[in-house]
């Protein structure tokens, strides 16, 4: 079998196969230690308090929050767009890495689909509690009706908004429940308790291990991950579209589609960055989440880095070159208007931050990589939050210039939501086979250090 | 399912399907989804059936969940002129706060829903409706759950015989003492009131009747008197005035008499009979900012600008010298124009110095304006309190020689605070009010007086007018007349509407009671005398003159009325209190205007938090042993070393809406003098702010081509000036907006509703606004939600300063983008600056960008070219509101009505049912927005088919259109090529707001044209 003469091993530690099943299963199989419970219960407090803002906001209105008659949109949809972006990164990986071979995928795939399907559920409350009405909020779906002609109107952003990310989320849970399977069935051969062998024996589906099971699953992950691609760029692009069809100056843009896209990917790579960091850590998997797998996560920071970066730079270009009143006042007030803040606070944690990275020490330091990582989080945050109160708070009749004032509603949806995502994490972490071990084993004998010990000469 | 039989329903149906006035232009589309096709050939299949079996049987189980039931009780008898869902319209009079107007008062099932203009009083009468924000929303104020509902003896509950016999028992015990019995009233302009007081005085003789109006116009009446020998107030005519030069005079907002707007505008036209018109003033005003030169003075500098013009124009071959005279360019230029149009000018002043009102009457003598634009013949009766004589009611009660008090309509504790404590030397004290105020707990009595929409009534406001007004509704509570109360006290046992009737019967007029009734007023002859003018006085007056030496440290302190507030009489009422002040966008609340430079200096500050809001510091206003609190409202424009404070707020007592907000101007309204100087101090109070509410905080343009502006030469030489051709660059070389649409075009079928603004003739009063609320249930959001920017006005009035940055200029100085932008959102200095006014509502664009983006199609376009709002399709994502350029949606972020946090008419019965049955009250979470009043273009369209004819021009009523005085706003159909919109389309003046968006709005705009020689091109 080939081995790369250059490239360093992928699974470190000298593991062989059944090294990997016990390391993969040893969350599972192992009670939660201080840190796990700790952190467990910050997050589920973070939860609940989201959860009761949630209620006040359906209990009394929208008004709980900072929006005016002129900010329509600010946290919710900044949050919203955020959330969607972060769930870019599980796709891109599993997906199109895997139709480009690229094996490093292996070990981080699992984690990064489950960080997707978590950010999208995020995602998916905002547009539900952003509504004025959310009890008819089912409207939105093409419904057979009695009405004659009530529909929905395929005209607006919004709708495709409605069709992308529910796509795009039922085809993500089904990819990953599919990689899931035959590691479910490891775990479920391997437990002693009655009821845990039953959960997963029911989560397993009846895997065998046959030869044809193994071979419907491959063809089946093939066409999920050829169904997936399209919607890597689908989704953010039909997002950034309830933007650019808009008259607004600083939504109505051509360039966004792409740019959204890439700003996607750079954040969700960089919540994967974060989450990894801390899994390695917390559940010992530096073997398998090498520094070679960070390495290559940053290089892909910095190149999507380096195209949000141009793509403001255009923004900024365009307004100037196209002469339109209105645009060129809304990205000069963007960087030196009252909130040139957050305008800056996002050209330095997306723009300056990462090109950090060309430097090979600094992007191989474990913490140096966190930080930016976090750099990336508020940027990415800044970013949306920008493109839509700022561009939102002056537009056309100064009549109506407004600011924007977030809520203690507004906050603590936002932290609820991050202590949502984390919950499920967490207990993902602990019940879920966080390394597709079955694929992975398949570069054991390639790509182990085990078997590939030219580089340190072991 | 298949049609078996076909029975016999109609002759139309016979061998055409297609039958006329139809309900559905389409089948219903039931039959796809309870069979298909196929099956239908085979009549009613197995499947069908069951489908029906379960359809039945699951309505069979949802029909015995019982809903809520709310049983209304029909009428026994059925009034004869009452019929369901039609309203009826009484001609009416509307008369508060020295405000006269002939009013058509709109009910709906037995309850007045609304006020406006008496139209026909309007076209027939030389004179104008006058009707004012006040009038509008009084409507309201019948229903403010703050109302008495009985008469209170020291505050208790007591019946009206009970109260009638005590009264009456005092009042024959005092009668007989020396001392007085006063009747303390607003000016009254009821001939049956004064009659019915003539019998009063004559039961009980030492009777006195005090008229104090609490803004008077005393020094008018009083330079009147010397000057003509008699005290009188005469009417001015605007609309015959080529050049009008106003001191102080706020003729447009709250100045003598609220018709003064329509008459000016009439001459506001472009053209080459538009007026002219000088302003100067300390404050800026309504009038002010819609002057063509606006000059900041000193109020104590009138005098001396007078002096100098009468001084010109009497002597015309000497050279006349004032010393230290500002402004002298543009005095000598207005004394020749003055000279030209002779008897087509008019020279105003608002002080409240005689000295003054006495040159201003030589003036207008000389340019011989008497009997041309001031009519001293049909005088105006609505103001006739005279400070003098108050003073004398004052000193009599210090001097206890008044043994009864009987305050009819006033809160005179609010307007007089210095007579608080000294009330109590009096023996009888009554109230007739119709709520409870300040005034209420110092009487013995208090009598509830019924709302005007209620009451019978007559009122002879100018000489030639008599006008009647009529009761709309049934007493709400245990209340009565002012006349009907005076009757019984002077013994009469007739009704006061018997009372009237026979007083105008003997009245002899033209008209007969019924139609004086139906129409609501009658005009009558006057003589037309010449009265002799006396110069000595003015002459006089010129000869001792000597100019005061003004110092440079001189402070100045304006007190004001504005127009949406008064005096403060309505000030519980909702709908004013949120309606925006004119120039300064504020609403709730009154505080010390102040000029930036005169701000800076005294280190005091109006600042921008978070959220947008402003907030501001507050002073301590002290004068002489008064002192009152007041925050600071920086404002340009405003004369530097002027403050400026408006009445009616500050009330304490007024109900759950008023109580609270601002401060009260009238304790410091010292020696009822409108302008203090120097007699006062102020000072910063550390540690304090004070929130507002404002409706706009960015106050410019921007250099955008919002409010389009010209000047009347350009105009004159070019009519499209100011409103040149918009011309987007694009592969097609340069091409209107219009024709790079990515879209269908929209074509209009039946009708194509269209709005015209003439920004020329548009004052910014804000009467639409309270129209507008009052026709499509606007609720009221309260300064909190308004400091949010939350407001609900379906119609706003934006109101730009100019700035004294233009883009031209920053190019010629080479200033950059972000420097020029930051300086421009600066107002212009004091002495350029200048403001504009633009009513802008949903602008129903036919390429409408709220249409795209709604998800569930709840926002869509009419046949006839409105943007429409189906508030029950609508799941509130906001996105419609983001993305409309104009920022017209309103968002229902709470549920406004029944709820406590939101305490305001929409939270009581009684305020509730001010609601308008046509238009629905939103839900929470909805948005909506102006629909052009699409209930009465429904109504107009159903009329019109009733009758078999086609929609006249004008005969659709929108609320904003026929609120506007001044005739600014014109609606109507513009497939009708006859039609007065039609001609507006057309006009070169006429634009669409923001063109370059393509988003042709079914509302446009006509350009502003100010009647001045340069044009500020950035304004």
């Amino acid at each position: 079998m080939y081995r790369s003469p250059v490239r360093e091993p992928l699974i470190t530690g000298n593991k062989d196969l059944h090294d990997i099943t016990v390391d993969i299963a040893r969350p599972i199989e192992t009670s939660a230690n201080k840190w796990w419970w700790s952190l467990f219960i910050v997050s589920a407090i973070a939860m609940l308090w989201g959860f009761g803002c949630i209620a006040y906001t359906i209990g009394t209105g929208v008004g709980v929050w900072g929006l005016n008659n002129t900010i329509g949109w600010a946290w919710d949809i900044t949050n919203f767009v955020w959330w969607v972006g972060i769930g870019h990164a599980g796709t891109l990986i599993s997906a199109v890495l895997l139709l480009f071979r690229q094996n490093w995928r292996l070990s981080i795939n699992r984690t990064s689909e489950a960080m997707t399907i978590f950010a999208v559920m995020q995602a998916g409350l905002f547009p539900l509690i952003h509504m004025g009405r959310l009890w008819v909020g089912f409207w939105v779906f093409p419904l057979p009706n009695q009405y004659g002609p009530l529909w929905v109107n395929f005209n607006s952003p919004l709708l495709w908004d409605v069709f992308a990310i529910s796509t795009y989320f039922s085809v993500s849970l089904v990819f990953w429940y599919m990689g899931l399977i035959p590691d479910f069935a490891m775990i479920r051969d391997r437990a002693i308790k009655p009821i845990t062998k039953k959960i997963y024996s029911f989560l397993s589906f009846g895997w065998s291990g046959r030869a044809k099971h193994w071979q419907r699953h491959e063809v089946m992950s093939l066409v999920l991950a050829g169904l997936c691609t399209p919607l890597v760029l689908s989704v953010h692009s039909i997002v950034s579209m309830d933007f650019a069809t808009s008259v607004i100056p600083g939504w109505h843009t051509t360039i966004f589609p792409p740019y959204f896209v890439a700003g996607a990917i750079f954040g969700g790579f960089a919540m994967c960055q974060t989450l990894l960091l801390i899994a390695r850590k917390v559940v010992n998997l530096e073997d398998y989440i090498t520094m070679t797998h960070i390495e290559y996560m940053n290089i892909i920071i910095l190149v999507t880095g380096s195209i949000v970066g141009c793509a403001y730079i255009t923004e900024l270009f365009i307004a100037w070159y196209s002469g339109v009143e209105f645009e060129q006042y809304a990205f000069l007030n963007r960087a030196t208007g009252p909130y040139w803040w957050a305008y800056w606070a996002m050209m330095t944690c997306n723009v300056i931050s990462p090109q950090l990275m060309w430097f090979k020490k600094l992007r191989r330091n474990i913490l140096f990589t966190f930080i930016i990582a976090l750099f990336v989080h508020i940027g990415m945050w800044f970013e949306r939050f920008v493109i839509i109160v700022t561009s939102l708070h002056r537009d056309f009749l100064p009549s109506s210039w407004s600011m924007f004032s977030p809520t203690f509603v507004d906050l603590g949806i936002f932290i609820g939501t991050i202590g949502f995502f984390l919950v499920l994490f967490l207990i993902y972490a602990r019940t879920f086979p966080v390394i597709a071990q079955a694929e992975l084993k398949t570069i054991v004998k390639t790509k182990s250090s085990k078997y590939n010990k030219n580089k340190n000469g072991e | 399912m298949k049609e078996q039989k076909k029975y016999f329903k109609s002759p139309y149906l016979k061998g055409n399907e297609d039958f006329l006035h139809k309900e559905f232009s389409d089948k219903l589309p039931v039959d796809h989804f309870l069979a298909d096709q196929k099956e239908n050939n085979y009549g009613t299949s197995r499947r069908d059936f069951l489908k029906f079996l379960g359809f039945s049987t699951a309505a069979a189980v949802l029909s015995s969940c019982e809903s809520p039931i709310q049983k209304s009780v029909p009428y026994l008898n059925q009034p004869e002129e009452i019929i369901p869902g039609v309203a009826n319209f009484y001609a009416s009079t509307y008369y508060q706060e020295n405000t006269f107007a002939s009013i058509l008062v709109k009910t709906r099932e037995g309850r007045p829903i609304s006020v406006s203009a008496n139209k026909d009083y309007e076209k027939i009468t030389s004179h104008s409706g006058g009707l004012n924000s006040r009038a509008y929303a009084s409507v309201l104020s019948l229903y403010d759950s703050n109302r008495l509902k009985s008469p209170l003896k020291n505050n208790n509950e007591v019946s009206w015989d009970e109260l009638d016999n005590e009264v009456i028992k005092s009042l024959n015990q005092i009668s007989k003492t020396k001392n007085k019995i006063v009747y303390l009233s607003p000016t009254i302009i009821s001939p049956s009131h004064k009659k019915i007081l003539e019998s009063f005085q004559k039961k009980y003789n030492n009777l006195e009747v005090v008229y104090y109006d609490p803004i008077s116009k005393s020094a008018i009446i009083e330079a009147n008197k010397s000057c003509f020998g008699e005290s009188f107030i005469p009417t001015y005519n605007f609309d015959k005035a080529k050049v009008v030069v106003s001191f102080e005079a706020d003729f447009l907002g709250d100045w003598l008499d609220a018709s003064h707007g329509r008459k000016y505008s009439s001459r506001r036209n472009p053209g080459t009979n538009m007026s002219k018109h000088y302003q100067f003033e300390s404050l800026l005003t309504l009038t002010g900012s819609n002057s063509d030169k606006r000059v900041p003075v000193n109020p104590d500098e009138q005098l001396k600008y007078l002096m100098y013009i009468f001084s010109k124009l009497s002597m015309t071959k000497q050279e006349v010298v004032i010393e230290n005279l500002n402004h002298k360019a543009i005095l000598d230029n207005i004394c020749k124009e003055l000279q030209e149009n002779q008897g087509e000018s008019l020279v105003i002043s608002g002080s409240s110095d005689p000295q003054n009102q006495i040159i201003v009457n030589a003036i207008n003598y000389l340019l011989d304006n008497y009997s041309k634009t001031i009519d001293y013949n049909n005088k105006s009766n609505l103001y006739s309190g005279v400070n003098s004589i108050f003073k004398r009611f004052l000193d009599d009660v210090e001097a206890n020689k008044v043994g009864a008090l009987i305050i009819n309509d006033l809160n005179i504790i609010y307007n007089v605070p210095q007579l608080r404590d000294k009330l109590n030397n009096i023996k009888l004290k009554v109230q007739i009010t119709d709520s409870k105020n300040e005034t209420s707990k110092y009487m013995d009595f208090v009598c509830p007086k019924s709302h005007f929409l209620e009451s019978w009534g007559d009122a002879n406001p100018y000489t030639a007018i008599y006008a009647i007004q009529q009761p709309t509704i049934n007493p709400l509570f245990n209340s009565r007349e002012s006349e009907q109360i005076l009757l019984k006290w002077s013994g009469y046992e007739e009704s006061y509407y018997n009372y009237l009737k026979t007083f105008y019967k003997n009245m002899s007029f033209k008209k007969s009671w019924n139609k004086i009734l139906h129409d609501g007023y009658c005009e009558i002859d006057y003589k037309r005398n010449d009265y002799i003018f006396s110069s000595k006085v003015a002459k006089d007056i010129t000869k001792n003159y000597n100019p005061s030496q003004s110092n440079k440290n001189d402070t100045f302190l304006v007190l004001y009325s504005k127009i949406s507030m008064g005096q403060g009489y309505q000030s519980n009422n909702p709908w004013l209190q949120e309606l925006p002040d004119p120039v300064t966008k504020v609403t709730w609340d009154n505080y010390l205007t102040i000029n930036p430079v005169h701000a800076k200096k005294l280190g005091l500050k109006n600042w921008h938090v978070s959220n947008g809001a402003l907030n501001g510091d507050v002073v301590l206003i002290k004068m002489g042993e008064k002192s009152i609190k007041a925050p600071v409202y920086i404002q340009p424009g405003q004369k530097q070393n002027v403050l400026g404070l408006c009445f009616g707020y500050g009330r304490t007592e007024a109900g759950k809406v008023a109580s609270g907000v601002g401060v009260n101007a009238f304790e410091i309204h010292d020696n009822f003098n409108l302008v203090q100087k120097n007699n006062f101090s102020i000072t910063k109070v550390e540690g304090v702010e004070h929130e507002f509410a404002c409706t706009q905080n960015s106050h410019t343009m921007m250099g955008r081509s919002i409010v389009k502006e010209t000047t009347l030469n350009e105009y004159l030489k070019n009519p499209k000036s100011g409103n040149e051709d918009f011309k987007l660059e694009s592969y097609k070389g340069k091409v209107s907006p219009s024709e790079l649409n990515l879209y269908q075009e929209w074509e209009p079928s039946v009708h194509f509703w269209n709005m015209s603004i003439d920004l020329s003739k548009c004052h910014g009063c804000g009467a639409c606004v309270i129209a507008c609320h009052a026709e499509n249930n606007v609720p009221v959001v309260g300064k909190e939600e308004v400091r949010k920017n939350r407001d609900m006005h379906w119609l706003r009035i934006d109101r730009y300063y100019s700035s004294d940055m233009t883009k031209d200029l920053a190019e010629e100085k080479g200033i950059g983008a972000i420097e020029m932008y930051k300086m421009m959102e600066e107002p212009a200095s004091e002495e350029n600056l200048e403001v504009v006014f633009q009513p802008v509502m949903c602008q129903h664009c036919n390429q409408a960008p709220c249409e795209n983006v709604c998800p569930v199609a709840a926002t869509t376009h009419s046949n006839e070219g409105l943007n429409q709002m189906t508030y029950n399709r609508c799941i509130g994502t906001r996105y419609c509101m983001n993305n409309c350029p104009y920022k017209v949606r309103r968002f229902n972020w709470f549920n406004y009505k029944d709820n406590d946090n939101f305490d305001f008419n929409m939270n009581d019965d009684l305020g509730k049912m001010v609601l308008n049955p046509d238009v629905t009250v939103r839900a929470r979470g909805v948005m909506e927005k102006c629909s052009m009043c699409i209930q009465n273009i429904q109504k107009t369209k159903l009329d019109a088919k009733r009758e078999r004819r086609k929609v006249r021009d004008g005969e659709v009523s929108i609320a904003c259109e026929t609120a506007c005085d001044t005739g600014a706003i014109v609606f109507g159909d513009a497939l009708d090529s006859n039609s007065r919109i039609s001609k507006e389309k057309k006009h070169p003046r006429t634009y669409a707001l923001l063109e370059e968006l393509n988003t042709q709005p079914s509302v446009f705009y006509k350009t502003k044209v100010r009647n001045k020689n340069k044009i500020n091109k950035n304004v």
